[in-house]
């Protein structure tokens, strides 16, 4: 069963479609996984998923009900977005960040649970600091805290690796896989096509703002969609614990 | 720093001017009303020191929305054309002769031109982003600008008219009775709520639109709602202050050193530095020329441009 839906959407900028009718359904304890080249619409997509446009035709769903019709608020505790970029225009503290992420929350959340949030998340000692002493890393967990602060129910992550070095991009996949198996439904956008096999349930490919196929991860990695799509060979190798390893032949 | 400032602003105010006082016949004073000085410094000195605090919180406030809501520590109060519609609806209060006393018609019609003027940008930009409101303010000024120099040509005939206009321009505060000081410190306070029920969005606008939103912010509404707020905030300020420039540039600034960027600390502090800068710059203004006053944003201007300078090299470090 699906928590949030799209059907056949399309929205663009002007005349320029940037997403060209689009289905897909996010699953409870899943992560799915958006590959594509530049330019493919994947972010477009991400930004329709999490609500923040609406689309010029279809409809998109949460548990049923249309997700523009959903008060805003319960949209932003429902929903978690985790964007490509993050640069606050002011330096807050870490604390400051988590705790307008733990607002979200519909119930009330209790005194302590910033701590709970900053232990978890491995920022206890970092709650005082500004944002502009923080490393790349430390950055990328603080805002992964504030997003998933209040258990959302749907994850959309847009490109949350790309600034991360392999063991925090590998860390924070597991985060999000940690949080699709307590129920949410994950959607993520990954550029690595390793990260994705090994941390996505299914997979969708996207060129030119349309979805060419989509399906369980393993089968599309192995699946040729993918060398057409970014216009090169990809060599595939199994490995000897019997996972996939995919290198592009440049 | 905030109360520190401010008491420092209110007995500057209150001891400065024509006659300086010394804080000790200050006290001489408090404990004989009748005297006849004690009697400017209550129905004159004072309630001018008070007002002018008015004016300096209200800028300060108007200023930290401004910054909040462009995301910009260098936005000031006046950006979105309510400085020129202000001016212009003053220059007409002034030059142009009505059937009601200028003592209405110059306030009603700065109010106006402020407030309007603000609209004007709004429906201008027809979005809510940065650059389109601050092109659409930029040309409505300039608009403006244009607008009341004509005017000041056309209209008026004698030098003393277009001193009065100058001298309002360049900003200053009138001594209100006790009364009209109520109303002022009324909508002060109406001001300075109005401005903390804006605080948790101006919070989550400084974390980027998208994240804003998606922490369940209506970016596109609440900017529109912020900016009209702000100008309202301005818009009281110009009609009792007339044009008083960097207050609502700095006062927020060294706020913000102190107490961080969350605006629920920012936005009461910002105006408790705005009331003491404003209200000791007052004295400043008077006391330095006796018996004449020199403009008070002429002392605001001297001061704030080389903190605005130093704001400005100081983002240049940072990035």
């Amino acid at each position: 069963m699906s928590v949030l839906e799209a059907h056949s959407v399309t929205w663009g900028v002007r005349a320029r479609k940037l997403v060209h009718d689009v289905s897909i359904s996010l699953r409870p304890g899943e992560v799915f996984g958006l590959l594509g080249p530049n330019g493919a619409g994947k972010s477009s997509l991400v930004r329709l998923l999490a609500g923040h446009v609406a689309p010029s035709s279809g409809c998109l769903t949460l548990d049923g009900t249309p997700l523009p019709s959903l008060p805003v608020r319960e949209r932003a505790a429902r929903i978690g977005y985790l964007p490509q970029q993050f640069t606050p225009h002011w330096d807050y503290q870490v604390q400051e960040i988590l705790r307008l992420g733990l607002e979200r929350s519909l119930n009330p959340h209790s005194t302590s649970a910033l701590d709970h949030l900053a232990v978890a998340f491995d920022l206890g000692h970092l709650v005082g600091r500004r944002w502009s002493t923080l490393s790349g890393g430390e950055r990328g967990r603080a805002l992964a805290a504030a997003v998933l602060a209040p258990e959302p129910q749907v994850i959309i992550a847009d490109e949350p690796a790309a600034a991360l070095d392999i063991g925090q991009a590998a860390a924070l996949m597991r985060r999000l896989r940690d949080h699709a198996s307590r129920g949410a439904a994950v959607a993520v956008v990954v550029h690595d096509l390793n990260l994705a096999g090994r941390w996505c349930d299914r997979i969708g490919i996207m060129q030119q703002g349309r979805l060419l196929e989509s399906g369980a991860a393993q089968s599309i990695l192995r699946g040729a969609t993918l060398d057409t799509a970014f216009g090169l060979a990809i060599e595939r190798v199994d490995a000897a614990d019997g996972s996939l390893v995919l290198a592009p032949r440049i | 720093m905030p109360l520190l400032l401010l008491t420092v602003g209110l007995l500057g105010g209150v001891l400065l001017g024509q006659e300086a006082l010394s804080p000790a016949s200050l006290g001489a004073l408090l404990a004989d009303p009748g005297q006849p000085f004690a009697r400017i410094l209550l129905e004159w000195r004072l309630p001018r020191v008070l007002a002018a605090g008015c004016v300096g919180a209200l800028l300060a406030l108007g200023g930290a929305v401004f910054q909040g809501v462009f995301r910009n520590p260098l936005a000031e109060p006046y950006l979105l054309g309510s400085a020129g519609g202000a001016a212009v609806g003053a220059t007409i209060g002034l030059l142009v002769p009505l059937s009601m006393p200028v003592t209405v018609t110059l306030p009603v019609l700065a109010f106006s031109g402020a407030w309007g003027a603000t609209w004007l940008v709004l429906l201008l930009a027809r979005t809510t982003s940065v650059a389109a409101l601050l092109l659409a303010g930029v040309a409505v000024a300039a608009v403006l600008g244009a607008a009341r120099s004509f005017l000041m040509l056309a209209l008026s005939d004698e030098t003393v008219s277009l001193q009065a206009v100058l001298a309002w321009t360049l900003g200053g505060v009138q001594t209100p009775s006790w009364r009209e000081l109520a109303v002022l410190g009324g909508l002060t306070i109406v001001s300075f709520l109005l401005c903390r029920r804006l605080a948790r969005g101006l919070d989550l606008l400084g974390l980027g639109e998208a994240v804003a939103t998606s922490f369940g912010l209506e970016v596109r509404s609440f900017v529109r709602w912020a900016v009209l707020a702000g100008a309202f905030v301005v818009a009281v300020s110009v009609t009792w202050g007339g044009l008083v420039g960097f207050v609502g540039l700095v006062a927020p600034h060294l706020a913000r050193w102190r107490s961080g960027p969350l605006h629920a600390a920012l936005l009461p502090r910002a105006a408790l530095i705005g009331a003491g800068i404003t209200m000791f710059a007052d004295g400043f203004a008077r006391a330095v020329l006796p018996p004449a006053e020199i403009p008070l944003g002429l002392v605001t201007a001297l001061v704030g441009g080389p903190f605005f300078l130093l704001v400005l090299a100081r983002e240049a470090w940072r990035t």
